[in-house]
């Protein structure tokens, strides 16, 4: 990678990731050039950057996840560095090479580090070689030798893709009459989703916890750990709540687990911040994988270590040293609130944002993309918007994420904030009972409560009564009445003016101050 | 009014009762309302805030809350709260035109897969209309009363959202104009 200045950063993700790499690209003193897709021409991230190129049609496999489209948008505004931010093109080792092949700065580690990583057989090889402990397993798909691996560390089993992630590619086996069909539909599954099909077997853990150890490597070969992330509440394997310090984690486990991520990071020659994932259980860590990007949950690690990540990343690309952080304080949580119905097994949501509003106060951040107006459309990813408190303790840090989420209130996409309230309301979050069954052994289904379905019935009756609010216009775009406006009034969607833009942005730069 | 909350089979009587003028002078101070939920009375305080939201006190507790109207569809928040009603009320007003639902709308956002019918085609109580795929899985919507297809809205292919309208019935029989009465409380 090469060394020297960056002066103008393009974005190639949306949301508020997006919002979130441009605001700390901007610190710096760099231009920012944005990307959107059709879906997203009024989207705030557009009107946060200094320049914004149309790549494509809504769907993201021809916007952002077309290399082609982004590298071009990157030649014709001149930008001299890209950042993937999470999810889309993040890890691809061909994006970061296809960027570093223009003689574009790739905002992250070299695209053989991430093919190495990325790979999840080779990165457990190659953390076994560096002597750190992975959960047992086997490479193979011959039923002979599964069944005598099976024997030796018991059922159940996980059988797992080689190229898979995300939770895509997995298959539990229970007992041995199902071990040659899954290894079987695993690796045709593998084959057709990600062109691989090497599957490799591993023992399954019953109620492990998942804790994550934040990494930040230069290019002079300094590996400096920032702390752990518990992040073990997580539905569908994905994480929905995270948490630091990792609570009731042994000291001496904790080191043997920094130590572990910092071996893997050195074996890899690993560059720019990238997460090194860990299962505990029994007192044991085992590498899990590792995530070779920036991670949705990592203001988590930014609150107790009062650090920026991305501005961090950017100066590692642009030949900066990385030094040992300060001591860490106090405690932090993440809830993520998604469109999702959580009364409904999580199913996806879309809608228009009528109303909005955020939380505030001290120790509370909120990181979102959302204003009023805003379309959620089913093209991308859920994740509406992060809340992340900062506490001297756990407990203080639990009650003002309750209290924020209290505070949340969006009309016009159902959401999950309501049922993150609850659980950070809950007896076994308060006592930290946590594994990556702690939904489904605590919150195996959810509703709202007696007393908020009777808010709800009254508001509705208010609403439909027309006593609720003054007399105001919908917004600009909306095809709702709003308030006690009469039924059905559709207004044109029109392009909504830059003030607009402006108006949705402000909670958001308020909460900076 | 009667009112159906999504996803929820329960249905739940309420109705807005009186609406007191405020308290001062002032036009948009707060009012005092009593409210019916299923047989009880509740009293609440209403508040309205510059931002068209309102600060509602009931039960001893405050919620923020904001509600927005469509058609026979009711949407609201109260705190982090949100639920979508349907005035069921309105349905029934529809059932004189023999229609269970005058139209058909996406239960979730997703894919339309397959367009089962066309327009002018009666149908029975029980056909299947139309089939979408959401979170890979496929779900086909049925007729829930003899009808003729109207319109349709939609074609195979297209990405709905929730709530998207995808079919319009007419009464199967007698022509009956349906009345499009939006449903009206208190």
């Amino acid at each position: 990678m090469k060394h020297g200045s960056i002066s103008k950063l393009l974005v190639a993700n949306r949301g508020e990731i997006a919002l979130r790499i441009i605001r700390s690209a901007r610190l710096l003193g760099l231009a920012t050039v944005a990307v959107y897709s059709e879906a997203d021409a009024d989207a705030t991230h557009v009107a946060a950057a200094d320049e914004a190129r149309l790549i494509g049609p809504p769907e993201a496999s021809q916007s952002y996840l077309n290399i082609a489209a982004i590298i071009e948008a990157a030649r014709a505004t001149g930008a001299d560095a890209i950042h993937p931010g999470y999810g889309f093109l993040s890890e691809r080792p061909e994006f970061a090479r296809a960027v570093a092949a223009a003689g574009i700065v790739f905002v992250g580690p070299p695209a053989e580090v991430m093919a190495a990583l990325g790979d999840k057989v080779a990165a457990r090889r190659l953390a076994a070689g560096a002597g750190v402990p992975v959960v047992p397993g086997l490479e193979t798909v011959e039923e002979r030798a599964a069944h005598e691996f099976a024997a030796r560390v018991g059922f159940p089993l996980m059988v797992k893709a080689a190229a898979g992630g995300g939770g895509r590619g997995m298959r539990l086996v229970e007992a041995q009459a199902g071990l040659a069909e899954a290894l079987a539909a695993a690796a045709r599954e593998a084959k057709a989703a990600f062109g691989d099909g090497r599957v490799f077997l591993e023992k399954y853990l019953a109620h492990p916890r998942h804790v994550e150890v934040q990494i930040l490597a230069d290019q002079h070969g300094a590996v400096v750990a920032l702390g752990e992330r518990d992040c073990s509440i997580q539905r569908r394997h994905q994480k929905i709540i995270e948490e630091s310090p990792a609570p009731g984690l042994d000291d001496a486990l904790r080191a043997r687990m920094v130590e572990a991520a910092l071996k893997v990071a050195r074996a890899a020659g690993y560059r720019n911040a990238g997460t090194m994932e860990f299962l505990v259980e029994g007192g044991e860590v085992y590498f899990l994988e590792a995530n070779t990007r920036l991670q949705v949950e990592h203001p988590v690690t930014e609150m107790r270590f009062g650090c920026d990540l991305v501005a961090e990343q950017l100066r590692v690309a642009m030949g900066a040293r990385v030094a040992e952080p300060a001591a860490p304080r106090g405690a932090a949580i993440e809830c993520r609130i998604y469109a999702e119905d959580a009364e409904h097994n999580f199913r996806p949501a879309t809608g228009e944002v009528h109303y909005l509003n955020l939380p505030a106060g001290p120790g509370v951040r909120v990181d979102t993309h959302l204003a009023p107006g805003a379309r959620v459309s089913a093209f991308y990813d859920g994740l509406l918007a992060k809340l992340v408190c900062w506490g001297a303790d756990r407990e203080q840090v639990r009650v003002r994420m309750a209290a924020a989420l209290g505070e949340f209130s969006l009309l016009g996409v159902t959401n999950t904030a309501a049922f993150l309230r609850d659980v950070m309301a809950s007896e076994a979050f308060r006592d930290a009972r946590l594994s990556t069954r702690f939904l489904e052994q605590f919150f195996p289904r959810w509703s709202p409560g007696e007393d908020a379905l009777e808010s709800l019935l009254a508001a509705a009756a208010m609403a439909a009564g027309g006593a609720l609010g003054s007399a105001r216009l919908a917004p600009p775009g909306s095809s709702w009445a709003r308030g006690a406006l009469s039924d059905g009034a559709r207004t044109g969607r029109g392009r909504r003016s830059p003030w607009t833009e402006l108006a949705g942005f402000e909670p958001w730069g308020r909460e900076e101050r | 009014m009667k009112l159906k909350r999504q996803g929820d089979a329960r249905e739940f009587e309420v109705e807005l009762l009186a609406q007191n003028k405020p308290d001062t002078g002032d036009p948009s101070g707060p009012r005092r309302v009593r409210i019916m939920i299923d047989g009880r009375e509740v009293a609440a305080t209403i508040a309205a805030m510059p931002d068209g939201s309102a600060m509602v006190e009931l039960g001893g507790r405050r919620v923020r809350v904001a509600g927005a109207r469509r058609g026979s569809s009711i949407t609201v928040a109260a705190g982090p709260f949100a639920a979508e009603f349907v005035a069921v009320e309105g349905r029934a007003a529809h059932r004189t035109g023999g229609l269970a639902a005058p139209e058909v709308d996406a239960p979730m956002p997703g894919k339309v897969l397959k367009v089962l019918v066309a327009e002018g085609q009666p149908v029975e109580h029980g056909d299947p209309l139309i089939v979408l795929e959401a979170m890979k899985m496929e779900t086909t919507l049925y007729a829930e009363s003899p009808a003729i297809v109207a319109k349709i809205c939609v074609a195979a292919g297209q990405m709905v959202d929730h709530g998207a309208r995808l079919i319009e019935l007419s009464p199967a029989a007698v022509p009956a104009k349906p009345p499009e009465s939006p449903p009206q409380a208190g």
